[in-house]
């Protein structure tokens, strides 16, 4: 008789670190390897309280790292815990394979996923990276921002400034054009979906190619592997089909930006 | 292999399977027809059950943190309707949900054929009650005269009955052509192109849905399910996409009003399952119709006239 496994079981895992990002953002270490490319979800656990769909920030080669804006039943009580449930990778990752030129931008709290993708690519490839946030407290790995300007071109924005930030100010939109060679790039999107229909339309102005843009999206992803229904966006689930989505095979789905 | 079996013959199969498999089938509790555990072919009575049996695979209130190989089940007297259900949704879950998987693979479903069709139902809008695909399918065609199409995993089964012969064959299929001419046809076929997103009928439906869920439930094809945590325990629940938390995430609610996720429902049956595995998320049981307590129809659905609204 074969063994079965059960893929809803997940494996419990010790916090080997943890790191306050902002008020309400907090990075935590997991005790295990990333077996995930940049992009890929798991889901986190607590026994008794539920699990949440979480995209992993470390790359592949590093230890398996996420960092969660505490604002739902789980993500909330995540930082306290000692040891959590994990279970994943689930989905696919950004094509990075595929692309020597890359622009990524995120907004908000998508930018764990573009964290593993500058760490995954260690400044081999032309990646430039515009990373928005609301206010310069709201900006996350800022210990990190160094590091990060080895390994690719960062372009860091906020939406309303203070009496510390002497960068730049505006929507990530503002500086898609400062861009050099746009039209040539992969654009990889994740965040807001306002955020991500601002971009996407300016960069189709820029002349990106549609097949050349993707897409992060977030649902509900309950199962994680295609069981449980609850994150269709049009005949797709997020958690199997997705999260990233080539921007040309999805840009007529009336639910897409939603 | 197609067999020509009698009565007597039938309670005979039913020993042999019996001696391998634990037996269930749709008994008659005070008027409802039921599934349940049965000890004799005497108990069986054919006839719709009120709730399909989908329950077999999937469980609507399990601990889903505990795995335990299911018993080897055989369960009497499924219709087509609901037969047709287990291998549409095997396109999407089969090999991926655990529990789902191995209980499909222990279970045998002795599908019980339509010889007329029942009051609501509309399968012969889907192909009719005759199956393609079946483990073991049989069909009462005259009185003490049953034919049954059997998948040779079950050969042993019939060892030393009869093989059908051609006029029996013949008569069968003649039966079930004449059942699918008796019904009344809804034009399913190209559904997914008239559909539309702007229709007036999600609103209407709006306007009367109170959002029970009974439709989800009364559904052979409906197979989304949430996972809650209690104590220790992560239980898997049988979901309904009409209810608002069924999208919702912290970061908001793509389907927030009850007419987008009334026309999801829809969507899902006959326009995006259809695109993704090439099959109507539906078996024209009607079940969902006849459960709802507001009427909503899901003929209209197919028969409306989306171009001239």
């Amino acid at each position: 008789m074969t063994t079965i496994m059960n893929s809803f079981k997940p494996h419990e895992k010790r916090i080997a670190r943890k790191i306050k990002e902002t008020t309400d953002i907090f990075t935590i270490e997991i005790d295990m390897e990333s077996n995930s490319y940049p992009g890929q979800f798991y889901e986190l656990s607590i026994l008794g309280i539920g699990e949440a769909p979480i995209s992993a920030a470390s790359s592949s080669s590093e230890k398996l790292k996420f960092t969660i804006r505490s604002i739902g039943h789980v993500t909330s009580k995540i930082f306290e815990q000692d040891v959590i449930g994990v279970r994943g990778p689930y989905g696919n990752y950004w094509p990075f394979k595929e692309y020597d030129r890359i622009l990524a931008i995120a907004g908000g709290i998508g930018i764990p996923p573009i964290r593993a993708l500058i760490h995954e690519l260690e400044g081999k490839k032309d990646l430039w990276v515009i990373y928005g946030a609301r206010t310069p407290s709201d900006l996350v790995y800022k210990y990190e921002f160094d590091q990060w300007r080895n390994k690719a071109n960062l372009i860091l924005t906020v939406d309303r400034g203070d009496e510390s930030w002497n960068g730049k100010v505006g929507l990530v939109t503002k500086y898609i054009p400062e861009i050099p060679d746009l039209k040539n790039m992969a654009a990889f999107l994740i965040g807001p979906p306002i955020m991500m229909e601002n971009s996407v339309k300016d960069l189709l102005k820029y002349g990106l190619q549609p097949e050349n843009i993707f897409l992060s999206l977030e649902r509900r992803m309950e199962c994680g592997f295609g069981v449980c229904g609850h994150c269709n966006v049009g005949h797709f689930y997020v958690c199997e089909d997705g999260p990233i989505f080539r921007y040309s095979e999805v840009s007529n789905l009336p639910e897409l930006f939603l | 292999m197609i067999y020509s079996l009698n009565a007597e013959e039938m309670a005979q199969l039913y020993e042999r399977i019996s001696k391998e498999f634990e037996t269930y089938g749709t008994v008659d509790i005070q008027g409802d027809i039921t599934f349940s555990r049965i000890e004799s072919y005497d108990e069986l009575r054919i006839g719709r059950s009120d709730k399909p049996p989908k329950e077999f695979l999937i469980g609507r209130n399990e601990n889903v943190l505990v795995f335990t190989e299911p018993n080897k089940k055989a369960v009497f007297g499924v219709m087509s309707c609901d037969l047709k259900g287990f291998y549409i949704m095997d396109k999407q879950i089969y090999g991926k949900d655990p529990f789902y998987t191995a209980r499909r693979d222990n279970t045998v479903f002795i599908n019980y054929v339509c010889t007329e069709p029942c009051e609501t139902g509309f399968c012969s809008s889907f192909g009719g009650p005759l199956l393609n695909d079946y483990q073991i399918q049989v069909i009462n065609y005259e009185n003490d005269k049953y034919l049954i199409y059997a998948d040779d995993a079950y050969k042993s089964f019939f060892e030393g009955f009869k093989q059908a012969s051609k006029e029996e064959i013949s008569k069968v299929e003649k039966l079930m052509h004449n059942f699918n001419m008796k019904q009344k046809k809804h034009e399913v076929e190209g559904i997914e192109n008239r559909i539309k997103w702007n229709s007036k009928l999600w609103d209407e439906y709006a306007k009367i849905c109170i959002q029970c869920g009974a439709c989800n439930y009364s559904c052979p094809t409906c197979y989304c399910f949430d996972l809650n945590d209690v104590g220790e325990e992560r239980f898997r629940e049988w979901d309904s996409c009409i209810l608002a938390g069924f999208t919702k995430t912290s970061a908001g609610n793509p389907r927030e009003s009850l007419a987008s996720r009334l026309r999801q429902r829809f969507y899902h049956k006959f326009v995006y399952y259809k695109k993704s595995k090439g099959e109507y998320l539906c078996t024209g049981c009607n079940r969902c119709t006849d459960d709802c307590p507001v009427d909503i129809e899901i003929k209209e659905v197919i028969d409306h006239d989306y171009n001239n609204e």
